[in-house]
């Protein structure tokens, strides 16, 4: 930062608000894409352990140990195989994050079901299919959307990492900005970064509401079922 | 739909080297309700689970209109059963209304007549549709949540009835009424009902027929109520049943069964003398003052009405419990020692009063009950309790 320089120029700001609103976009792409996907995996995972449970270690283990990997090394092991400022690259190292979360809480949201529930569905005659899509997930569904929240928000987080290799949305005015010693795009990215995480948690949550009205009476009155 | 036959054919099931239920025979006729009790471990909700095949058997048949359970698709088959648990097992996630809709929508009915339905038998358990249908499972007590699952079993009509201690878990009042209602529903329906409980007093007032079953899922006695509480099959039976055993009995006979004495009602207002000397004349010196539908307010001591001037509802003292004819007379007996007096009022489904119940007359019942002789036709002895 250079001295007597305020630390943020909003006349860059309104100069560069294309190029702003581009990012923000990216990095939403970037998230939604990475979540998304992360989500489709793990459901597909959390069925397969639904279905056999010896499995649920050893996936739990593997999305455990992707997740330590810290994110800029896992940038530049995936670099040669993917390439260098491609958006696979990123989105590989994206989704792998996700998978902890997402896996743990489905798995979790599904065994919360009360047996009870469980054994009257059956006995309803609901197919072991229909009851699992039509009892289970839905029950499952406040866990589920919970690590949806917390998958999502460490997504915005880290999309701003990507910018090492060229792929990060809001983390390209950071970096920008640490670069030319200059802090207005840094400022500006972190601050958009900050906001669409919270305004992302905030709309999933208003989501959640609305698909589980059930959900807040039961809070009150019962608990958690 | 007409109630079918149940039927047991020596059905064992073990797991391992376990024995849950061992060889169970029993037939349970149409429309008639069959209470299997024991004690825990007893096989009694293994034997009920095999009938919708939520677990099947290692050995035997069970045949529900002569069809053999495990000829049937298991899903065919228990969309075709109504099934009560204890934890009543409703849907968190959906309303009430949409609760008793299942089995229908898994059948495949079209949305006007599920809709119908489900009013129906709302209405049925005594519930409101307006202001139930709606309402989550959360937002019920214990009692309502049983009457949604009852209403739930019924709504595709079944012939058959599972019920697995279904009134577990509410309070004992509650539990008192809904089984009156079960038993008013039944009268109307007469569904086959498999019926699980650990209680012998439940199943004494419910059962048209009771199996006693014993660990390691043993049949101790199959037999009426009456039957079982006379003549105990064997020692462990006896002992199950209980020392009361006559008192128990009292079970067996409602309040419809005793001769009401009539009531002497006034209400708020009436001439005093007249009523004074009147009530001289009875062994019963008591006045039931009766609002203006005839529904009772309390009682009024022959030394506290006024020699001229008017009854005053205000001089009425502490109520009699109001009983149905539908109460057994051991629930009524109950009733009358909790609450310290001599007469119980009788009331119709209006709360007016039909006539009063006396402690006198149930220990009259009680005499009257045949004495079970020490040494009277043992009946076939299924199980060797020694």
């Amino acid at each position: 930062m250079r001295e007597g320089e305020p630390l943020i120029q909003w006349e860059w700001i309104a100069r560069n608000g294309d190029q702003i609103i581009g990012r923000l976009v990216q990095h939403i792409g970037l998230t939604v894409i990475a979540v998304g996907f992360g989500l489709a995996i793990s459901l597909v995972l959390a069925l397969l352990i639904y279905r056999r449970r010896a499995l649920y270690g050893p996936l739990s283990g593997i999305a455990a140990t992707l997740y330590t990997i810290p994110s800029i090394a896992l940038f530049a092991i995936l670099t040669p195989i993917t390439g260098f400022g491609s958006i696979v690259t990123a989105e590989i190292a994206l989704i792998s994050y996700t998978l902890l979360i997402l896996l743990r809480n489905i798995v979790a949201g599904l065994d919360g079901v009360p047996p009870d529930v469980r054994e009257a569905a059956s006995a309803m005659g609901y197919s072991a299919w229909q009851r699992l899509w039509r009892v289970e997930m839905p029950l499952a569904l406040p866990l589920i959307i919970a690590g949806v929240r917390v998958a999502t928000v460490t997504t915005v987080g880290l999309v701003t990492v990507a910018a090492v290799i060229g792929q990060g949305g809001l983390g390209q005015l950071i970096l920008s900005g640490l670069r030319s010693f200059f802090t207005t795009p840094t400022y500006v990215g972190a601050f958009l970064s900050l906001a669409l995480a919270l305004a992302l948690d905030v709309s999933l949550l208003s989501l959640q509401r609305m698909l589980t009205p059930w959900a807040r009476v039961a809070n009150v009155a019962a608990g958690p079922r | 739909m007409n109630a079918v036959d149940l039927e047991f054919r020596n059905v064992t099931r073990r797991y391992g080297t376990v024995v849950a239920v061992d060889d169970l025979s029993l037939l349970v006729p149409a429309g008639k309700i069959c209470v299997l009790v024991g004690p825990s471990g007893c096989g009694k909700t293994t034997s009920l689970k095999m009938v919708n095949r939520l677990i099947e058997p290692s050995e035997g048949q069970i045949l529900i209109g002569g069809r053999d359970v495990m000829a049937q698709d298991p899903i065919e088959l228990r969309r075709g059963i109504g099934y009560v648990i204890q934890q009543v097992g409703l849907l968190p996630h959906l309303s009430v209304g949409r609760n008793v809709a299942v089995v229908p929508g898994l059948l495949g009915w079209e949305g006007k007549r599920i809709d119908a339905r489900v009013d129906e038998l709302l209405g049925l358990v005594g519930l409101k549709p307006g202001s139930y249908r709606n309402r989550y499972p959360a937002e019920l007590s214990g009692g309502e949540r049983q009457r949604v699952g009852v209403a739930r079993a019924l709504a595709a009509d079944p012939p058959l009835m599972l019920m697995d201690e279904p009134f577990g878990a509410v309070d004992p009042i509650v539990r008192e009424r809904l089984q009156n209602e079960l038993l008013r529903l039944q009268e109307r329906l007469a569904k086959t009902i498999l019926f699980v409980t650990h209680d012998i007093d439940e199943a004494v007032k419910m059962g048209d027929l009771v199996a006693v079953l014993q660990v390691g899922g043993v049949l101790a006695q199959f037999a009426s109520p009456a039957e079982i509480l006379a003549h105990p099959a064997s020692d462990f039976v006896a002992r199950f049943v209980g020392a009361d055993r006559g008192l128990k009995r009292l079970s067996l006979s409602r309040v419809a069964d005793l001769e009401l004495l009539p009531a002497m009602t006034a209400r708020d207002g009436d001439p005093a003398a007249p009523l004074k000397q009147r009530l001289s004349a009875t062994a019963f010196p008591y006045l039931l003052l009766v609002d203006e539908d005839g529904r009772p307010v309390g009682w009024l001591d022959q030394d506290d009405l006024p020699g001229d001037g008017a009854v005053a509802a205000s001089a009425a003292v502490s109520m009699s419990p109001l009983l149905s004819r539908r109460t057994t007379l051991k629930d009524a007996l109950s009733q009358l020692l909790d609450a310290d007096v001599m007469a119980g009022i009788v009331v119709d489904e209006q709360e007016r009063v039909l006539g009063l119940v006396t402690v006198e007359q149930m220990a009259g019942a009680l005499r009257d009950q045949r004495p079970a002789a020490a040494f009277s036709d043992v009946k076939e002895v299924t199980v060797d309790d020694a």
